[in-house]
C-alpha cells in the first residue's frame, strides 16, 4: 500500500511538472491555504494570467511571515526557487545581504515602468530601497493608529468625538478614562499600548513622535541611545508607573482587540489592519485617530513588500516583474486595501472611483493615509532579526522594572554597535 | 499497588495534574461558548457549537485530517519495515564495517532534523517529490531512533529461542517474523506512540515542503489562524486545536492501559 501510495505521488509530480510550456511564476504568500484571502489573490492571479497569456501564476500559501521567509530560503537553497514571494519589507535588508533578490530597476527598462517605482507614497517606499535602488514593491502595509471608545468618553465626561491629540492629552485623558471597582481594582484601563511580541514597533511610534529616527538609511546605524528615545521609553514606562493609566508589564498584542470590545480598555494602539476586525466586532461607537503628537505626529510603517528572486531566470524575472506591477497598480491595490484593510500603497490608488467611495462611506480608512505624511521606515537593519531583539529586550526590561530606561538603552545600542560593526 | 499513596504526594500529584490539564480545559471552555464568555467564568453561560463551524468553515480540515492520517500511518509502516529489518542485521548479523554504519546511525541520533532540512529539500526536489506526501514522509523512513531501539531489543532476546526456530526448520525470514518482531512487541508498541505523536505535531518540514489543500497536514492548516495582524480569536483557535487534536488524545485515552504498560516492558522512561 505504502509502495502503491509512493508510485502515484511520484507520477503525479512528474505529470505536473511535465506540464510548464509557458513561463510560470511560482509566488509565495504568507497565508495559509484557505479563509476569504486566499481567494482574492487567487482571484487576481486569474485576472492576470487572462490578460498575460503565456504567464502561468501559481500562488503558494505558505503560513506566517516568518513561516513563509523561512521555506521561501530553503527552497532557494534547494535550486527550487519561487519567481516572488511577499515578505516582511523589514527584511530587505536581510535578503539583500544573503543575495537572493533582484533590483527593480534592473527589471524596469522603459521611462514609464521607472516612474511606476517611485508612484508610491515615500515612507512605504523607504523600507524597499538599499543603496539607492529599489529591491521590494510595497503591497500589504500598514500603520499604527489610536482607537477610542466614543461610549467610555461619553461617560467619563470627555467629549466623545475628540481623541487625545498629544502626549499630554492622552495621560489626562487616560486617567479619566480609568476606572475602579469597590475595592480598588481597575475595571476599565484608560489606555493599552501592547508590547509583547515586537514591542519596538509601536515604540516607533512614541520616538518618531519625539522627534527622531531609530536607524539611519544606510541600515548600519541605531540611535538607541539618543536623548529623544530614552524620553520615549520613560513615558511609555510611566504610563502604568508613574500615571496608573495602563496595565503594568508586558500586554499582549494578540488580545488586544479583545480587550478594547470587553471595555477593558477605553484606547488601544494598533495596526491599521484591524479596522475592519474592529469595525464588526465593537459593540459600541468608535473612533479611529492619528497617533498624539509629542514634537511631531508621527508613526512607522509595516507590514508585507513583494520581492523578486535572482535565482531564477530573465524571463520569469520579467514576468514576475509583470504580476508585481499588476499587483501594486492603482485599481488592484484600490481592491486589496478594500476588502483587506491594509493602507492603499499609492496616491493614485486613493484616485480611483472605488477608493473614493469606499473612504466616502466608511472615513476612519483615510486616518491612516493621512498619517502617512508623518510617516517614517520601520526599524530595518542588517541582521535585522537580531538588531530588532536587542532592542525588543531592552524594551520589556525596563517595562518590568528590571532596568532603568536609559540603562536598558544604552546596552541595546552597545549591542548593536558591534552587530552592525561589519556593516560599516 | 497495596496501601495508599501518601496524602503529600496524592496532593501534588493533584496539583501537577491540574496544573497540566488547565490549558486544555481552558480552551474546551473557549470552545463551546460565545466569545463574550471567554474571559468570564459563568456556569449558566449558553453553549454553541459556532466556533467549531466557523473553524471547519475556514479551512479544509477533513482533507488536512486525511493527509495526516495517510502520513502517520504511512511513516509508521515504512519505519516498522526499515527499522525491523536493519535492527536484525545489526543485532545478530557480524559484517565488514558493522560498527561504523551502526556508529553513523547514532551520529543521525544526535543531529536535529531542522539542521538538515535544506538538504532535505534539494534531495526531495531532484526526486521531484516536492508537494507530495511522499516527500514529507521520505526523510523521516529511516530511522535511527527506530534501528537503535529495536536492535537493543532484538539483541537481549536469547539466541537459544533462535537456535530452537532454525532447527525446526525456519527459514531467517521466520525466525525474524516468528521470533524476534512478537518478542518486541511492546517496543513497537512504544515506538509507535512516539512515532505518530511526532508526526502528527510536525510542522516546519511539512510547511516547507507542501503547497496544496491535497498535500498539506492539519499542523499546516491550522496555520490560518495565526494571522498576527488581525489580533487572536481564541474561541476559534480553540476549537480547531481541540477537534484536530481529538483523535489523537481518544486514541490514547482508549489504548492508555496498553500504552503505559508497553512503556514499562519497554523500559522507556
Amino acid at each position: 500500500m505504502k509502495l502503491a501510495l509512493f508510485a502515484a505521488a511520484s507520477a503525479l509530480a512528474l505529470s505536473l511538472g511535465s506540464a510548464r510550456a509557458e513561463t510560470e511564476v511560482v509566488f509565495n504568500f504568507p497565508v495559509a491555504v484557505g479563509g476569504p484571502v486566499t481567494e482574492i489573490i487567487d482571484g487576481y492571479a486569474k485576472a492576470f494570467m487572462a490578460e498575460n497569456p503565456g504567464i502561468k501564476v501559481t500562488p503558494v500559501y505558505t503560513g506566517s511571515y516568518q513561516d513563509t521567509i523561512a521555506r521561501t530560503l530553503t527552497q532557494i537553497r534547494g535550486n527550487d526557487s519561487p519567481a516572488m514571494a511577499v515578505l516582511l519589507s523589514v527584511d530587505t535588508f536581510t535578503l539583500y545581504d544573503e543575495d537572493v533578490i533582484v533590483a527593480l530597476d534592473d527589471l524596469a527598462t522603459t521611462d514609464e515602468e521607472k516612474a511606476f517605482l517611485t508612484d508610491f507614497y515615500p515612507a512605504f517606499l523607504a523600507n524597499g530601497q538599499v543603496g539607492g535602488k529599489v529591491w521590494s514593491l510595497p503591497f500589504q502595509r500598514s500603520t499604527p493608529v489610536l482607537y477610542w471608545n466614543k461610549a467610555a468618553f461619553a461617560e467619563a465626561g470627555l467629549d466623545p468625538e475628540t481623541p487625545p491629540a498629544t502626549w499630554e492629552e492622552q495621560v489626562e485623558f487616560a486617567k479619566k478614562l480609568v476606572k475602579k471597582d469597590a475595592s480598588g481594582a481597575v475595571t476599565r484601563w484608560g489606555l493599552r499600548i501592547p508590547t509583547s511580541g515586537f514591542p519596538y514597533w509601536l515604540f516607533q511610534g512614541l520616538t518618531t513622535a519625539n522627534g527622531v529616527e531609530l536607524m539611519n538609511a544606510d541600515g548600519n546605524k541605531t540611535n538607541f541611545d539618543d536623548p529623544a528615545v530614552v524620553e520615549a521609553l520613560e513615558y511609555l514606562v510611566s504610563l502604568s508607573k508613574e500615571h496608573g493609566v495602563m496595565q503594568e508589564g508586558i500586554i499582549e498584542w494578540g488580545a488586544t482587540p479583545q480587550a478594547f470590545f470587553e471595555g477593558e480598555s477605553a484606547m488601544m494602539w494598533t495596526t491599521t489592519g484591524n479596522l475592519t476586525n474592529v469595525r464588526n466586532n465593537a459593540p459600541f461607537d468608535f473612533g479611529v485617530a492619528m497617533l498624539p503628537a509629542q514634537k511631531r505626529r508621527g508613526a512607522p510603517t509595516g507590514g508585507g513588500n513583494i520581492f523578486i528572486f535572482n535565482a531564477v531566470d530573465e524571463a520569469t524575472q520579467k514576468a514576475a516583474f509583470e504580476f508585481a506591477k499588476f499587483l501594486t497598480s492603482p485599481e488592484m491595490a484600490a481592491d486589496w486595501s478594500i476588502k483587506t484593510g491594509y493602507v492603499a500603497v499609492s496616491p493614485a490608488a486613493w484616485e480611483t472611483d472605488a477608493m473614493k467611495a469606499y473612504a466616502a462611506d466608511f472615513p476612519p480608512a483615510t486616518v491612516a493615509r493621512d498619517q502617512l505624511e508623518f510617516a517614517v521606515a520601520e526599524l530595518s537593519t542588517h541582521e535585522n532579526q537580531r538588531v530588532t531583539r536587542v532592542l525588543n529586550d531592552a524594551l520589556q526590561a525596563a517595562l518590568l522594572g528590571q532596568k532603568e530606561p536609559a540603562a536598558a538603552l544604552a546596552e541595546a545600542q552597545a549591542e548593536a554597535d558591534r552587530i552592525l560593526a561589519a556593516y560599516r | 499497588m497495596s496501601g495508599r499513596t501518601p496524602p503529600l504526594e496524592a496532593v501534588a500529584a493533584w496539583a501537577l495534574a491540574l496544573l497540566w490539564l488547565a490549558p486544555i480545559l481552558f480552551a474546551f471552555w473557549a470552545a463551546i461558548h460565545p466569545p463574550e464568555y471567554l474571559t468570564k467564568f459563568d456556569v449558566t453561560a449558553p453553549l454553541t457549537l459556532v466556533n467549531f463551524e466557523r473553524a471547519f468553515a475556514a479551512a479544509p480540515f477533513a482533507q488536512y485530517m486525511l493527509n495526516t492520517a495517510i502520513l502517520v500511518t504511512g511513516i509508521l509502516a515504512a519505519q516498522f519495515v526499515l527499522c525491523t529489518l536493519a535492527a536484525y542485521a545489526f543485532a545478530r548479523y557480524e559484517f565488514r564495517g558493522a560498527g561504523v554504519l551502526f556508529s553513523l546511525i547514532l551520529v543521525q541520533l544526535m543531529v536535529a532534523p531542522e539542521v538538515l532540512m535544506v538538504e532535505n529539500y534539494a534531495t526531495i526536489a531532484k526526486l521531484g517529490l516536492v508537494d507530495s506526501l511522499a516527500g514529507v514522509a521520505a526523510p523521516y523512513v529511516a530511522s535511527a531512533f527506530g534501528i537503535f531501539l529495536l536492535r537493543q531489543t532484538f539483541r537481549q532476546v536469547p539466541k537459544a529461542l533462535e537456535e530452537a526456530a532454525v532447527i525446526e526448520g525456519a527459514s531467517t525470514m521466520q525466525v525474524l517474523l516468528r521470533v524476534y518482531v512478537p518478542l518486541a512487541k511492546p517496543v513497537y508498541v512504544a515506538y509507535g506512540l512516539v512515532s505518530v505523536s511526532f508526526h502528527w505535531n510536525n510542522f516546519l518540514w511539512p510547511l516547507v515542503v507542501t503547497s496544496s489543500e491535497t498535500t498539506r497536514p492539519v499542523t499546516v492548516g491550522l496555520q490560518v489562524f495565526a494571522s498576527v495582524d488581525q489580533g487572536v480569536d481564541w474561541a476559534v483557535i480553540s476549537a480547531a486545536a481541540l477537534a484536530t487534536s481529538a483523535p489523537l488524545l481518544i486514541g490514547f485515552l482508549l489504548f492508555q492501559r496498553a500504552f503505559v504498560q508497553s512503556f514499562m516492558r519497554a523500559g522507556i522512561r
